[in-house]
């Protein structure tokens, strides 16, 4: 200890500990890949509300803009970019809910919170499909 | 209890059941919408406009729309907070967002209602 901290100038007080930044080292854990995942669908969801606004004005104006509106949604390339949206709406409902039964205390032991994380996920993927399904057929 | 907890002696335990608050009204909303969308299943235009025309629906979409903005502005500067450690930069981004969900939640209070 005393020789390592003479070799690397540190400060009085400071401990030297083996740094680990490369995330790619670092397995997450499902809890925390919900948790993460949950963010980032938020903030995916928060940056497409003004192209919600302007879909729904533009839907809502006149029959001729309705038409446009169904047409652009019917493309292939749309169709995928709404299926990712809609996965990231699912899966930030989804973990909201489980967030929300934590926040009662209910499912908060790990094996739960494991359990849990696994339905969430699970059940963002099948919603998606299902719409998938629904969009396709 | 609850409501000394909720008062300007503790803005953390406010935001976060706002936070909760909101996402619940949300929630609530997104079921109750998707099984009326289901139901109705407007097809054509007049449909379309006939979804959005009775008042207590447009009234429920607009406490959904109120309750986003909330949301997302707790949800966003939350974001900020951790990932934005210059408090100038930040304190921007923080404005830009109350900017925007302003001007958004004007926007579909006219939408809904003008």
């Amino acid at each position: 200890m005393q020789k390592d901290s003479q070799k690397t100038k540190l400060r009085p007080g400071q401990l030297s500990r083996p740094k680990n930044l490369n995330l790619f080292t670092i397995r997450l854990p499902i809890n925390a890949l919900v948790s993460i995942l949950h963010r980032a669908t938020g903030c995916v969801l928060f940056l497409i509300l003004p192209v919600i606004l302007l879909l729904l004005q533009f839907s809502l104006s006149s029959a001729q803009h309705y038409e446009t509106v169904i047409a652009i949604l019917h493309s292939p390339f749309i169709k995928l970019m709404l299926l990712g949206l809609a996965w990231a709406f699912f899966h930030h409902f989804f973990a909201g809910i489980r967030h929300l039964a934590m926040d009662v205390h209910w499912m908060t032991t790990l094996m739960k919170a494991r359990y849990t994380s696994k339905v969430v996920l699970v059940l963002g993927v099948l919603a998606t499909l299902v719409l998938a399904v629904k969009i396709w057929m | 209890m609850l409501i000394e907890l909720l008062t300007k002696r503790y803005p953390g335990m406010r935001a976060w059941l706002t936070q909760r608050l909101s996402a619940l009204v949300m929630a609530v909303y997104s079921v109750f919408a998707v099984a009326r969308f289901l139901i109705v299943q407007p097809n054509s235009y007049e449909a379309w406009v006939d979804f959005f025309q009775p008042l207590w629906w447009r009234i429920a979409t607009l406490l959904f729309w109120i309750s986003l903005c909330i949301h997302a502005w707790l949800g966003i500067r939350d974001v900020f907070k951790d990932y934005v450690p210059n408090p100038s930069v930040r304190d921007v981004l923080d404005k830009l967002l109350v900017v925007s969900l302003w001007v958004y939640l004007v926007w579909a209070t006219w939408l809904l209602l003008g």
